[in-house]
């Protein structure tokens, strides 16, 4: 398990916002989601995960339902709300700049 | 973001908790659920999968807390749980919790009332528009500067007047007793005569019909007041449009007044208002609405040309020398109660003083109580600021209890001296609650609670573990100690204080109720007689009406006896008028300095029903009273004052007080002012009030001197009032006209409660009892929970010492030392301070007996109160089995 990846620092939040615009999904499918399209690489804590969601349904991110889960039990599905996308298109802007900046700066070389 | 979110989703949280807390669960559960499954698919056994989840989870019910933690929930349910905690804790202490809210409640309910009281009453009375800017017609004659007397105003120079630079408006009135018809009985009837620009004047409209108009200056139109229509007419609301006939005038009702306007009982009673006009009333005095920004010193100066000029008019109006003094319409009022409310004030304001101290005294002592029980929350991981919020809160939740028992307290409190000081504020002032002070002094008593609240909390949560919870057994800690004696000792002194005053105050008003009066007020009835105002001026008409009716009421059984006096009431005079004292001459006596003396205008027969004895000479007879002139009767006092060299019998003296003065209805005997031979000498009795000495008398025959009204002093078998109705008979076969003023008897014993001094000195005795009591009750209170707490904590200490074979003495003198002292020293401090404001008292409290001797049995109460409040604890931890405190550890 050596070469999972600790998470950064408040990327929670914008990989469940992501993980949710796809489509409705509960807790536990949110969490299986980032770790299947991460493959398997990030480590997330399950209980900061739960305490990340409720932050957000309290800030009207996200909103739960209560639905039926696949094998039929009762399990409460997130979706996106307006303020969501919102969210979740300025924290890619946000990212996608983070990352460049700091990509380019790693990947500048020793110029005389 | 979504701004309704978050309040949503606490409401959601708070209200419906249970739902909430049950969702958390479910979805967590599920989750687990869905992870073992995942985790059985992936080849675990059941019971392993199962393990593995619940571990990767890690705790429910933690999960539970955090949850509330991220929508920020955390500290309203922890407060939650620290009110139900702290209100437990309380609860335990039912009596120390009790006593604390008491305290407050008391001290902030007393306080509040009090003010309240001055300010409905004395700040802010009447109901009146622009009251402030309201001044009576005052100005002081310079040789009786004490008193102000009222000028009227003749029908042109008012015109003239209301002209003048700082007026804004007048109201013109006069009061005149008028009389209907129709009755059994005929009625009187105290009527305004007021300029028909009343109701604008004073910004009241009527309650019913409508108010005047100028345009009724003309009409034979009435405005009645409540009372009078409530009296008369039964408040019937359909009485608009019917008649009065009044002196033989047939008046139009056109409107009830509301019943918090009764036109001030400055100027006496008024039952209905009637337009002003010259034909009905022949002056007016002036009601003066100041311009705004006119100080009444400024009107003064802009008036005093003008009164000068009326005076040159007509000089019975005004006296010799005088200036203009207008004062506001509420200043006779501050006059009369303004020191009484301030003294209450300040009592109050101890009281509230005492009630703080107590609170903080019991708040103190719980804490040091308490340090166990906190030192262990610290040591499994409470934080400093945890500890220190659940002190705080129980401190809240005590002060807030006493605040908001206190409000209502106030309510009720706030009434009370009204009911126990009726006839010295004015009528129309209602207690209403006044919320910046009851504002703040419930922020004061939430202050109290947590500055004493905290002092504990800062001492106990600093995280020195274990040396707190060793202390267990020690003894008080030093400086927790220390400001638990400075507040007893205070707290002491203050009572003190209090208990000094109210002892004083007790004692003044023995000593009124128990005065030597001089005359015998039991069963003394009195009448007054309003007269018909004969034009032609016949005195010995009047002169022997007035003696016929005598003999009539004389004749009715049941009356003992029938004197007439026209001059005042014992046991003081009227304002104004022969209430004053009056300049005289003797005969063959210059005097070096001024001479003067009350004359009492009264027939011979006054004394005997009075029982006031002769003690030398002769009484005038019923043929030199007819005349008049001639004779006159001094008191002891006179004697004492200015005859002490020679015998008063045979003197002569006159006196200008008994001259014509020229009014409409003044009638002089011929040779009033001429020497008067003294007769007799008659004892002394109280003639100028009760808080001052016996003033030297003259006393000279009523028909050497008469107006439009005269009393009547009836001696009876019965209770006076009883005797309303045959008297009202008598007179009614007498002279079916004839009225009786206020259509009611008025009787000695109320003459003397409703004097000034004496409900001065009633409402002093009753409520610095009350405040004394309250705060002696409130200290021994917070003494006694002290040494309770003390001995409880030290009960480990006690056991030991007992079990070392120390005697009950010895316990109880240790438990209870430190305490004592501090009694000892708030009682020298409280002697002290009462000695160094005895000064300021005999100054505020003329009545009362200063003597520092009465402080002994004060003294001896307080030292009594504080051993018994002292021992009872210390006597309980004495007698506790040592064994069973040693083995409860």
């Amino acid at each position: 398990m050596g070469d999972k990846i600790d998470l950064l620092q408040g990327t929670l939040e914008i990989l469940i916002l992501k993980s949710v615009s796809l489509g409705a999904l509960h807790g536990y499918g949110i969490l299986l989601r980032i770790q299947q399209i991460s493959q398997g690489r990030l480590q997330i804590p399950q209980g900061s995960f739960y305490i990340a969601l409720y932050r957000m349904e309290h800030k009207g991110l996200v909103k739960g339902e209560w639905g039926e889960s696949e094998n039929n039990r009762r399990a409460k599905f997130y979706t996106l709300t307006a303020a969501g996308r919102k969210q979740l298109k300025k924290e890619t802007e946000k990212w996608a700049e983070m990352t460049d900046v700091v990509g380019s700066i790693l990947s500048a070389t020793g110029e005389a | 973001m979504n701004l309704f979110a978050p309040i949503r989703s606490w409401w959601r949280a708070i209200a419906h908790r249970s739902r909430a807390d049950e969702d958390v669960a479910a979805e967590l559960q599920f989750h687990i659920d869905a992870h073992t499954e995942h985790l059985i698919a992936s080849g675990l056994s059941p019971a392993e999968a199962a393990r593995r989840a619940k571990i990767e989870f890690g705790r429910v019910d933690v999960q539970k807390e955090k949850y509330r933690a991220a929508i920020g929930l955390r500290p309203f349910h922890e407060i939650g749980g620290d009110l139900r905690y702290g209100l437990r804790s309380l609860w335990r202490n039912p009596s120390v919790s009790l006593a604390a809210i008491l305290s407050l409640a008391l001290g902030i309910g007393a306080t509040s009332a009090m003010f309240n009281v001055i300010y409905s009453t004395l700040l802010h009375p009447f109901p009146y528009a622009d009251a402030d800017r309201i001044v009576n017609p005052s100005l002081i004659d310079e040789k009786q500067p004490l008193v102000p007397t009222w000028f009227a105003l003749e029908p042109a120079q008012y015109e003239s007047f209301i002209k003048a630079q700082s007026i804004d408006s007048v109201l013109g009135f006069l009061v005149q007793g008028q009389q209907e018809t129709g009755q059994q009985f005929p009625e009187d009837v105290s009527v305004a005569f007021v300029t028909p620009n009343m109701n604008d004047f004073l910004g009241v409209p009527a309650m019913l019909g409508r108010g005047m108009r100028l345009s009724d200056g003309k009409q034979d139109v009435i405005v009645l007041g409540y009372k009078y229509w409530q009296r008369r007419f039964g408040g019937d609301r359909a009485v608009i449009g019917h008649t009065l006939n009044l002196d033989n005038t047939v008046f139009t009702i056109i409107g009830v007044m509301p019943p918090r306007f009764t036109f001030t009982e400055t100027v006496g009673n008024v039952d209905a208002y009637i337009p002003w006009n010259a034909k009905r009333a022949p002056a007016l005095l002036p009601w003066i609405k100041l311009r705004r920004g006119v100080t009444p010193e400024a009107a003064d100066a802009d008036f005093q040309p003008y009164l000068n000029r009326f005076k040159q008019e007509s000089p019975m109006h005004f006296p010799k020398e005088f200036h203009v003094d207008v004062q506001p319409i509420a200043a006779p009022y501050m006059h009369r109660t303004g020191r009484t409310l301030a003294l209450l004030f300040v009592s109050v304001v101890f009281l509230l003083l005492i009630g703080c101290a107590n609170c903080s005294v019991l708040l103190l002592a719980r804490g040091e109580a308490r340090q166990h029980e906190l030192s262990i929350r610290s040591a499994i991981g409470a934080g400093r600021f945890r500890l220190i919020r659940q002190l705080l809160i129980e401190s809240f939740a005590i002060a807030f209890a006493g605040a908001a028992l206190g409000t209502l307290l106030a309510y009720w409190l706030a009434r009370l001296p009204l009911k126990l000081m009726p006839g010295v504020f004015p009528q129309e002032a209602t207690i209403t609650m006044n919320w910046p002070v009851l504002g703040f002094s419930i922020a004061l008593a939430l202050l109290t609670g947590v500055l004493f609240g905290l002092a504990p909390a800062l001492r106990f949560s600093r995280p020195d573990v274990s040396h707190m919870m060793q202390t267990r057994s020690r003894t008080i800690s030093a400086s927790g100690g220390r400001s638990l004696n400075l507040l007893i000792g205070a707290q002491i002194a203050l009572t003190f204080i209090l208990m000094g005053v109210a002892a004083a105050a007790i004692t003044g008003f023995m000593r009124i109720t128990s005065m030597n009066l001089g005359y015998d007020p039991h069963h003394v009835g009195f009448l007054g007689i309003p007269l018909k105002q004969a034009p032609t001026k016949n005195r010995e008409a009047t002169a022997s009406y007035i003696a016929r009716l005598r003999d009539t009421i004389a004749a009715v059984p049941g009356v003992l006896s029938v004197g007439v006096a026209s001059s005042g009431i014992p046991p003081s005079q009227p304002f104004g008028g022969f209430g004053t004292p009056a300049s005289f001459e003797l005969l063959g006596h210059t005097a070096d300095s001024a001479q003067q003396a009350l004359v009492q205008l009264v027939s011979p027969e006054y004394f005997a029903t009075l029982k006031i004895p002769l003690l030398s000479g002769r009484l005038w007879t019923r043929d030199e009273n007819r005349q008049g002139d001639f004779v006159a009767v001094v008191n002891q006092t006179f004697v004492q004052r200015y005859l002490a060299d020679r015998n008063p019998v045979g003197q002569q003296l006159r006196t200008d007080a008994v001259k014509d003065d020229g009014r409409p209805s003044s009638m002089a005997s011929p040779n009033s002012t001429d020497w008067r031979q003294i007769l007799g000498v008659v004892a002394d009795h109280r003639n100028n009030g009760l808080e001052r000495p016996v003033a030297p008398a003259i006393y000279v025959p009523y028909t050497t001197f008469m107006w439009n009204a005269t009393q009547l002093f009836i001696r009876t078998a019965a209770p006076p009032e009883t005797m309303l109705q045959p008297l009202r008979r008598a007179i009614h076969v007498f002279n079916p006209e004839q009225r009786i003023g206020g259509n009611h008897i008025g009787t000695l014993e109320d003459s003397l409660s409703v004097q000034t001094i004496w409900i001065q000195q009633h409402t002093f005795s009753v409520l610095f009892s009350f405040f004394g009591a309250l705060a002696l009750f409130l200290s021994l209170f917070g003494i006694a929970s002290t040494i309770f707490f003390a001995t409880a904590r030290r009960q480990n200490e006690l056991g030991i010492r007992m079990a070392l074979g120390a005697r009950r003495g010895h316990i109880m003198w240790t438990v209870s030392r430190s305490t004592l002292l501090t009694i000892s020293v708030g009682i020298l401090a409280g002697l002290l301070a009462n000695l160094y404001l005895r000064g300021l008292l005999q100054k505020w409290m003329p009545g009362n007996n200063h003597s520092p001797w009465l402080l002994l049995p004060v003294v001896a109460v307080l030292i009594l109160g504080s051993a018994v409040s002292c021992l009872l604890p210390a006597v309980r931890a004495a007698h506790a089995d040592p064994m069973a405190t040693l083995r409860s550890e």
